[in-house]
């Protein structure tokens, strides 16, 4: 299953490209120079389109179609990079910085001159000092070589890039929270319609992308949407970085072309290794924490976005938390749903009281506290949540204790039976 | 004032954005650690530079995790309690700290060095346990490896380093073979010299401001617990 050559984890094939000058050495900034000088940004809207390019960030959202939502006519527009990654298990985004970091500035760069765009900025986490610094280092390299700034390679583009810093909040991944946020707001989700491409950042035309999907652009643009197809399924082309944690003797970054079984992601010998101490995987939580559970005996599910929906799951973020049978289901529920309530932005209700409540029976019988009836009263504060949400971080929270009152049922009886 | 010692810095930031008001995170990260946490007057400062409502700035502050209106004194030690950090250890770095440091979670030591607190997931799961010490990631800590991390802390506090609890100065850490702490060198090589034709500017990455080392209240402040933030 090894990719030959990899799309995104290009360190692996050249090492040190992390280093401006070995980037150049392999074509780095060849994919800028031929979209600039060979294509109108209207075909550059359409190659994306062709090449099946799907959101990295969770949705899965096509690319292209994304940035046709665009109104013609309407400036200034906003390009903004949405390196948030606090997605629990999901540490791709903060690699691709670390390993690759010209890669996500050269595809910020077409993809903002692909949708007309003066301004680009990437909002990262606050806990990305260091990831940070990188990326201000990578823009300055680029700004000295005239990849940014005015009239970029002569082309009459200008673009100005810079890195705005959250402050530990992950609501302000939620793309219009990360608008208000970068407004110098709090953070909090917006209502929709109007979308982001419609009214975004100060009220302006904006698209927003993950870290991982502008990555994939520059390696489009140079090699071409049949190339790229070649790469993952039909309907999810190319590769994902799958962040890969939890119990396993290997966790770390592991690109694959979508459709990769679990199986080979957790035992393959180059990815996962299998389980620490040989030991049976008990939960798997496939895209993030904000991802319905499976189990041990559905490991043979392909990874991309269809798939996993019809497990009843989602690909998600493409973080996959592999749990053994060491934890007890009500404290993985526990654990999950405590950062769903530390992170809700307080906007809406349902959200808001449901994840304190949820945490507050929770705890209370994974402390040996449980009362006679906190089953039902679970099922009860999941269901008023569902459906009810302002944003998908309330609907999120519901994922962890449904989860695991359907898979584990057992386990919460135990509890309230324990009550002493 | 931050108006007259870091205006440099505020022109620079101003300039990134076509709203001043985009400016409130990073001019909040300044002052904070320009005066070692954000006390009201700072935070009336940065309301008063980009003529905002006092109350939007305060709102702001209690929103973000990050910003700290209490004393964190020298080093922010952020230990993840995530899943699946606290599988891996998490919970045993945690009640190492507080042992060797001999504090609870969110109490300054007395001498105004040290704060523990929990956060949630900071991408770097496979790297678990994570700590973040002022933002320098620390990976692959253990019990056993947290006195190596103190030594380490305690040893830059003695060097003179510019510390910055915001993050300006960040560089990420792990764990050499032989045991010691050190730091994950960057290897991006150098800016080139611009081009003869471009009169591009790079904008100027953020300098950690100068007053880090300002001698703030912390070191008295001892015993007082200070609830960690709240949303987000
Ligand atoms: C609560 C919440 C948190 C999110 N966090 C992130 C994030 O950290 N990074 C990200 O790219 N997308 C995140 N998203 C998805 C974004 O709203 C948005 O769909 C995405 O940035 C679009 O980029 P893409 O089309 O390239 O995937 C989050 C969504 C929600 C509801
Ligand atoms: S669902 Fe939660 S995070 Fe989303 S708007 Fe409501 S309170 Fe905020
Ligand atoms: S759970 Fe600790 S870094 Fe992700």
């Amino acid at each position: 299953m090894v990719l030959t050559e990899h799309i995104i984890q290009r360190e692996l094939d050249v090492p040190n490209i992390a280093n401006f000058d070995v980037y150049l050495a392999h074509h780095g900034y060849e994919a800028l120079r031929i979209a600039l000088s060979q294509y109108q940004p209207a075909d550059l809207v359409k190659m994306v389109k062709d090449a099946g390019l799907r959101g990295r960030g969770g949705a899965g959202f096509p690319t292209g179609v994304k940035w046709g939502f665009l109104p013609a006519g309407v400036y200034p527009r906003y390009l903004l990079c949405n390196c948030d990654e606090s997605e629990p298990g999901t540490f791709n985004n903060h690699q691709i910085i670390d390993l690759n970091p010209h890669q996500l500035i050269e595809g910020i760069i077409i993809s903002s001159y692909a949708i007309e765009a003066n301004k680009a900025y990437i909002y990262a986490r606050g806990e990305f000092g260091a990831a940070a610094r990188t990326m201000e280092h990578a823009i300055a390299q680029a700004y000295a070589a005239g990849f940014l700034g005015k009239n970029i390679l002569g082309s009459g583009f200008d673009l100005d890039m810079y890195v705005h810093r959250g402050a530990g909040a992950y609501i302000c991944g939620e793309e219009t929270a990360l608008m208000d946020s970068l407004e110098g707001k709090i953070g909090q989700p917006r209502l929709k319609p109007p979308f982001p491409a419609v009214a975004g950042l100060y009220g302006k035309p904006t698209i927003i992308n993950n870290v991982e999907t502008l990555a994939n652009v520059p390696p489009i643009v140079r090699k071409g949407v049949d190339w790229y197809r070649s790469h993952g399924t039909e309907k999810s082309p190319g590769t994902k970085v799958f962040s890969l944690c939890g119990h396993v003797r290997k966790p770390g970054n592991y690109e694959l072309p979508f459709g990769v079984s679990l199986l080979d992601l957790i035992y393959d010998p180059a990815y996962g290794d299998g389980m620490i101490a040989d030991r049976a995987v008990k939960i798997v939580v496939p895209g993030g924490a904000s991802a319905p559970w499976l189990t041990g005996d559905q490991l043979n599910i392909p990874l991309d976005y269809e798939s996993l929906a019809s497990a009843g799951s989602m690909l998600g973020s493409g973080g996959v938390i592999v749990l053994n049978d060491t934890v007890s289901a009500p404290h993985v529920a526990y654990k999950m749903d405590e950062f769903f309530k530390h992170e809700s932005c307080g906007k809406c209700t349902p959200c808001r009281e449901g994840t304190h409540w949820l945490v507050r029976v929770l705890h209370r019988m994974n402390h040996g506290h449980a009362e006679t009836d906190d089953i039902p009263v679970l099922h009860d504060i999941y269901r008023q949540m569902e459906g009810n949400c302002f944003c998908l971080l309330g609907e999120s929270a519901v994922m962890p204790i449904k989860s695991a009152l359907k898979l584990f049922p057992e386990e919460f009886e135990g509890l309230t039976h324990m009550k002493g | 004032m931050l108006q007259e010692t870091c205006a440099a810095q505020i022109e620079a930031i101003l300039a990134r954005y076509d709203h001043p008001r985009s400016a409130v995170l990073p001019l909040l990260y300044l002052a904070q650690d320009t005066y070692g946490y954000l006390t009201n007057e700072a935070i009336l400062e940065v309301a008063n530079l980009l003529n905002l409502p006092q109350t939007d700035v305060f709102e702001v502050v209690s929103f973000y995790t990050l910003f700290y209106d209490y004393p964190v004194g020298k080093w922010v030690l952020q230990v993840c309690d995530d899943v699946p950090c606290c599988y891996l250890g998490a919970e045993e770095v945690l009640a190492a700290l507080a042992q060797k440091l001999g504090v609870r979670e969110d109490q300054l030591t007395p001498d105004g060095h040290f704060l523990v607190q929990r956060v949630k997931c900071l991408a770097a799961c496979h790297r678990a346990p994570v700590v973040q010490a002022n933002l320098d990631y620390i990976y692959d800590v253990t019990p056993e490896r947290v006195d190596e991390l103190l030594r380490s802390l305690r040893e830059r506090i003695g060097s003179g380093e510019v510390l910055s609890v915001s993050g300006a100065t960040a560089e990420d850490y792990e764990y050499a073979p032989a045991g010691h702490v050190r730091m994950i060198e960057r290897r991006l090589g150098d800016i080139p010299a611009p081009p003869a034709h471009a009169a591009n500017a790079a904008p100027v990455a953020d300098e950690p401001a100068s007053q880090v080392e300002t001698d703030v209240e912390t070191d008295r402040t001892n015993g007082v617990d200070h609830a960690a933030g709240t949303s987000g």
